[in-house]
């Protein structure tokens, strides 16, 4: 521990930190445009410069550890003076056009030059023009003239995607960031340099110009792409996902995501194959009926099944609640033994960084609330065979697309009745017979465990028809709050989904069991009760951040 | 035949009185846009005379709308009394002096009451029912409000009205308004007309007063106060209902206009028109047309002080109505009865 | 009138004649009728209009230069309109200023010609014009997209110039 003052407050900090970590811990601020709390010092921006006493000139508060009795001034007139020439040095030749700037909004060289610059420009000679809208990656664009040579994206590469493909060329003010020859920024976390960039030099392909931060409304949630589960928030536009970033939680994923996980576990939120009412199938067709004679018919197809006739499939990529309702559904309800669910891994995608081998975000969760067969019944495997041999006749399966694995695809039309819970039509919605729309991760509240035994949580992003943004708390722009009928951009596209859990609520009622499930608090609740693991939690004790269980992770087998 | 004579001067009257009311409106339409410096209505027809005509039309297609809380027969009678009453209140009033007609003499007046002046306050107060009805049976707050106000003010003003046409009274010594015109036909010092305007000072300029409250004209517009009460008691009325409100208020207009000509202004009296040597006849019709014409001048001051003065505050309105008014008025009963006694 | 202490003090007194009111009365009386024989301000609208001064505010349009908008959907208009009229969705182009709006819709209905859009502009892109006659039969029919918006630079040179010169 050493003790320092910054100006003129005492503050006890760890002695091996350097003043802007010290800074940092306390509240106090430093700019800065190259020093990130997650990777080298690099010290070349100067931005961080401040008035250490004793000493004859400004340090740079990144690289300076700190020393017992030193006594640090941020914001003294040198250091103020400093830093609006620093801001001067970086304007020289940074183009003056933020309004055609993706970044503007979110960009750190604009507020800094609202905080700490002059406000003006006394630069009258013509600017150094370098190339604009340089593909560096497949997902990443750069636009050379914007760059301020912070030099985040190339320490990240190197550092934490351990792809070192990115350099500095040429000198002065014609420096020019590029990949090195016949190399590209392709690794699975190169998009993480998009927010590392303090300005718009580094856009994301895929949401380039797409829309202002402004715009948008940020919903906390969690990944769905793989068993980690990285933090991140979700941002909407006229209920529509734009972009999924990242949102620092030390335990899970620390301040990254990988490009799979921003760029694929959205898109089938707004697709044009979402399913929106339920089906049923009449005369090999589907037709699209009303909620209430859907599940009153499913209910009267499922009393024809003897009970060991019927099997379930639950989903490693429903949340607890959904899994929970459905394994009493099954077994209870139903009265069937036969209950399993189908992982999916891809051994050769793991790495030590975050992606997991577990394609799924949920197994251990759902594992824990209980989708597994009862003593007796058939694991999914054994639910194959005997839908093959016949004596098996009727699946109920809980938002997974089973038929895509070609062993299941074949048996899958002997079933004398099958029934999908789905947000999409896929090979398992082809075949199915009562086809049941269900709400995606981002539509819904529920939790989800993580590889780790991490309790994380869900919130709705985008609502459904029958969800309102303003009435149900969802988080809303001012587009959203301020929206009306007579706007195009007040009617947004909703799908008419509902939440896995709720749908079995219904069909159960209608088979004569009634569930006393309002809300998913309320299965969680009833979860927290019953299953060992989870005893004791709460939606507001799991907040933003997961609490761990106590479960162990289980082994996945293939 | 006397039946005969009687419903005829009521079709000629009504008739009038219904088309000067289409004209009213345009011409204070017309006037109001003038003094505010503008045009006015001139689209429909020449000069915009057809202007108050495509009004009523509209108003008659219009859907009638009956609140749904409202009390319905209530709602419906309310404007069948104030029109019944503004056109009785006529009736009493001497519009000429008798005509010839085909070898007979016919009063140009049609009812020949001889308690004329009764006749008028009892009918004038029965307005209020009209009005008060009407915001009652809304059910709307504004328009309860803007009936309540009514009832008040007609109650107020009513008492300084009756008490300023005593002096009249005191002066002619009947009731009857056909005497009371022809005693104003005389003339003062050999010259002055000895109109009731220069005999009674205060009680004419405290019954025109009173005429502007109980007419509901600005600056006493109080029941109907867009500003405060969106329309008063006739906040809650559509179409063809709404233009018996309108109807009646310009009617009443017209017939508070009469009854201050014919008690203050001489009535149908055109000073020196018999020295013109006219015969009988021309002389009647000339006399009508003198009572036509002064209605319109005091019409015309009606409309012009309408955008001189601003609206009154309604505890205002009722200082002036009972410390002022009606001191003034008793005073001058009694010091023109005074007066009467000693000489 | 002033107020002291709560209490209301009356600091101009009335004459005897204003106290009587009517001699006020009948100045008032004749003010207004001298007014009717004032010159009318009436515009006798279809055959004759109103040609606005460069100053005023009509509907706003978009700056068409040289066949392209100058706006690039910064989306500053967007946010700052008061009403939540105007609605920006970019997109890239191969021009030199990347950016250019895909759609922009002004929706009339909302707009209520405050010119903070004009007035936050960075490209002088979206400006009030001098068109005040705006009549829909619809909802629909108000939201005006850029087909309606798009007017040419030598068009509004009036207001682009007032706007140099009041800068
Ligand atoms: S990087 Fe930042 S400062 Fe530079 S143009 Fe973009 S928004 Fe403006
Ligand atoms: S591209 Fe961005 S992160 Fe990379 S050096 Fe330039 S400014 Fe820094
Ligand atoms: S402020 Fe100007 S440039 Fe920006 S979106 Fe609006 S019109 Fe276009
Ligand atoms: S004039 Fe005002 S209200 Fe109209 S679009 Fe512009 S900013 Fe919005």
């Amino acid at each position: 521990m050493a003790t320092i003052t910054i100006n003129g407050t005492e503050f006890q900090v760890d002695a091996k930190s350097t003043i802007i970590e010290a800074a940092r811990a306390n509240g106090i601020h430093i700019p800065h445009f190259c020093w990130h709390p997650k990777l080298s010092v690099s010290g070349n921006c100067r931005m961080c410069l401040v008035e250490v006493e004793q000493m004859p000139k400004l340090l740079i508060a990144c690289a300076t550890q700190v020393a017992d009795g030193m006594v640090v001034k941020t914001k003294s007139e040198r250091v103020i003076q400093a830093q609006k020439a620093v801001m001067e040095f970086l304007l020289i030749n940074h183009p003056l056009d933020c309004p055609i700037c993706d970044e503007a909004g979110e960009c750190k060289l604009q507020e800094y030059a609202y905080q700490y610059s002059v406000g003006y420009s006394r630069f009258e000679e013509d600017k150094v023009h370098k190339p604009k809208r340089v593909p560096l990656g497949p997902n990443v664009m750069l636009d050379v003239e914007r760059c301020i040579m912070c030099s985040r994206c190339i320490r990240f590469s190197e550092e934490i995607a351990k792809q070192p493909v990115l350099t500095f060329t040429q000198r002065g003010t014609h420096v020019v960031l590029t990949t090195f020859p016949g190399s590209e920024l392709d690794n699975p976390y190169s998009m993480n340099v998009i927010e590392l960039c303090p300005v718009g030099a580094l856009t994301s392909r895929d949401f380039r110009f797409k829309a202002r931060v402004w715009e948008m409304a940020a919903t906390e949630s969690v990944c769905n792409g793989c068993a980690r589960g990285c933090n991140m928030n979700i941002w909407t536009r006229n209920n529509e996902i734009l972009r999924l970033t990242p949102r620092q939680n030390e335990e899970v994923n620390s301040s990254w995501m990988c490009d799979y996980g921003r760029l694929e576990t959205f898109k089938h939120v707004n697709a044009s194959e979402r399913l929106s009412g339920p089906s049923v199938r009449v005369d090999r067709e589907l037709r699209s009926i009303g909620w209430e004679e859907t599940v009153s018919e499913l209910a009267s197809e499922l009393r024809g099944f003897r009970k060991n006739e019927i099997a379930g499939i639950g989903s490693a990529y429903a949340t607890n609640e959904d899994n929970f309702v459905f394994q009493r559904f099954i077994k209870e309800v139903l009265g069937s033994k036969h209950l399993d669910l189908l992982p999916h891994v891809i051994e050769q995608v793991e790495d030590d960084l975050l992606i997991k081998a577990d394609r799924t975000p949920n197994s251990l969760g759902a594992r824990n609330v209980g989708i597994e067969p009862s003593s007796g019944g058939l694991s999914a495997s054994g639910i194959r065979n005997a839908i093959n041999d016949g004596s098996i006749r009727a699946l109920y399966v809980l938002e997974d697309d089973i038929a895509a694995d070609p062993e299941w695809h074949s048996v899958l039309q002997k079933l004398r009745l099958l029934v999908v819970h789905s947000a999409v039509q896929n090979a398992t919605t082809a075949l199915a017979h009562v086809v049941l729309p269900a709400s995606t991760y981002a539509e819904k509240h529920g939790t989800i465990t993580n590889f780790q035994g991490r309790v994380q949580r869900l919130q709705p992003a985008v609502a459904t028809s029958e969800t309102d943004r303003r009435m149900d708390g969802l988080a809303a722009s001012r587009w959203d709050k301020f929206s009306s009928k007579n706007d195009r951009w007040g009617r947004p596209v909703k799908f008419d989904a509902r939440p896995s859990w709720r749908i079995l609520v219904s069909v159960a009622a209608a088979l004569g069991t009634r569930m006393k499930y309002n809300t998913a608090e309320d299965v969680f609740g009833e979860i927290a009760n019953v299953v060992p693991v989870y005893r004791g939690m709460s939606f507001a004790r799991i907040g933003s951040k997961g609490v761990l269980s106590k479960s162990s992770p289980v082994p996945v087998k293939t | 035949m006397d039946i005969l004579i009687a419903s005829t001067k009521i079709a000629v009257v009504l008739a009038a009185m219904l088309t000067s009311v289409v004209f009213l409106v345009l011409v204070e339409r017309r006037m109001s846009a003038f003094i505010q410096n503008r045009i006015g209505p001139n689209r429909v027809g020449p000069y915009g005379l057809l202007q108050s005509v495509a009004d009523v039309v509209k108003l008659l297609m219009k859907e009638d709308i009956v609140p749904a809380k409202a009390n319905k027969p209530l709602h419906d009678l309310a404007p069948i009394i104030s029109i019944a009453v503004a056109m009785t209140t006529f009736a009493v009033i001497p519009f000429g002096n008798a005509i010839e007609l085909f070898g007979t003499t016919i009063k140009l007046q049609i009812a020949d009451v001889n308690i004329g002046i009764l006749y008028i306050l009892a009918i004038t107060s029965l307005g209020v029912y009209g009005l008060t009805l009407a915001g009652w049976s809304s059910n709307n707050k504004y328009s309860l409000l803007g009936g309540l106000r009514s009832s008040a003010q007609m109650i107020s003003y009513e008492l300084s009205m009756g008490l300023a046409i005593i002096g009249v009274i005191l002066m002619a010594g009947t009731l009857r308004l056909d005497v009371i015109v022809e005693k104003q036909t005389e003339y003062l010092l050999g010259w002055l007309p000895a109109w009731n305007i220069f005999l009674q000072p205060v009680a004419f300029i405290t019954f025109f007063i009173a005429a502007f409250a109980e007419t509901n004209r600005l600056p006493f517009d109080l029941p109907e106060a867009e500003p405060e009460l969106v329309g008063g008691f006739h906040t809650e009325y559509t179409g063809l209902k709404f233009g018996l409100f309108f109807l009646a208020e310009y009617m009443n207009m017209i017939t508070a206009s009469a009854i201050v000509v014919t008690l203050f202004l001489g009535g149908w009296h055109l000073p020196y028109a018999d020295m013109l040597g006219l015969s009988g006849f021309a002389l009647s019709i000339l006399q009508v047309l003198t009572f036509c014409g002064k209605i319109v001048l005091v019409l015309l001051f009606f409309i012009a002080i309408r955008w001189t003065l601003p609206r009154f505050r309604y505890d205002q309105l009722m200082s002036l109505g009972w410390k002022v008014m009606l001191p003034l008025t008793l005073a001058n009963a009694l010091v023109t009865a005074l007066i009467l006694l000693a000489f | 009138m002033g107020r002291d202490n709560g209490k209301m003090i009356r600091t101009k007194d009335l004459t005897f004649w204003q106290k009587l009111y009517l001699p006020e009365v009948f100045k008032g009386l004749s003010l207004t009728l001298s007014q009717m024989f004032k010159p009318k301000f009436t515009y006798m609208y279809p055959e004759e209009r109103f040609q606005p001064p460069s100053s005023f505010r009509g509907r706003p349009i978009l700056v068409e230069e040289n066949g392209v908008e100058r706006c690039v959907a910064c989306g500053l208009c967007s946010r700052v309109c008061p009403a939540l009229a105007i609605e920006v969705q970019a997109s890239e182009t191969e021009l030199e200023k990347e950016r250019y709006p895909v759609r922009f819709e002004i929706n009339m209905v909302r707009c209520i010609f405050c010119g903070f859009c004009e007035e936050v502009c960075p490209e002088e892109a979206i400006i009030m014009s001098k068109e005040y006659e705006l009549v829909f039969s619809s909802q629909e029919e108000a939201i005006f997209g850029k087909e309606r918006l798009l007017t040419p630079a030598e068009q509004v040179r009036e207001r682009l110039e007032f706007l140099r010169n009041s800068r």
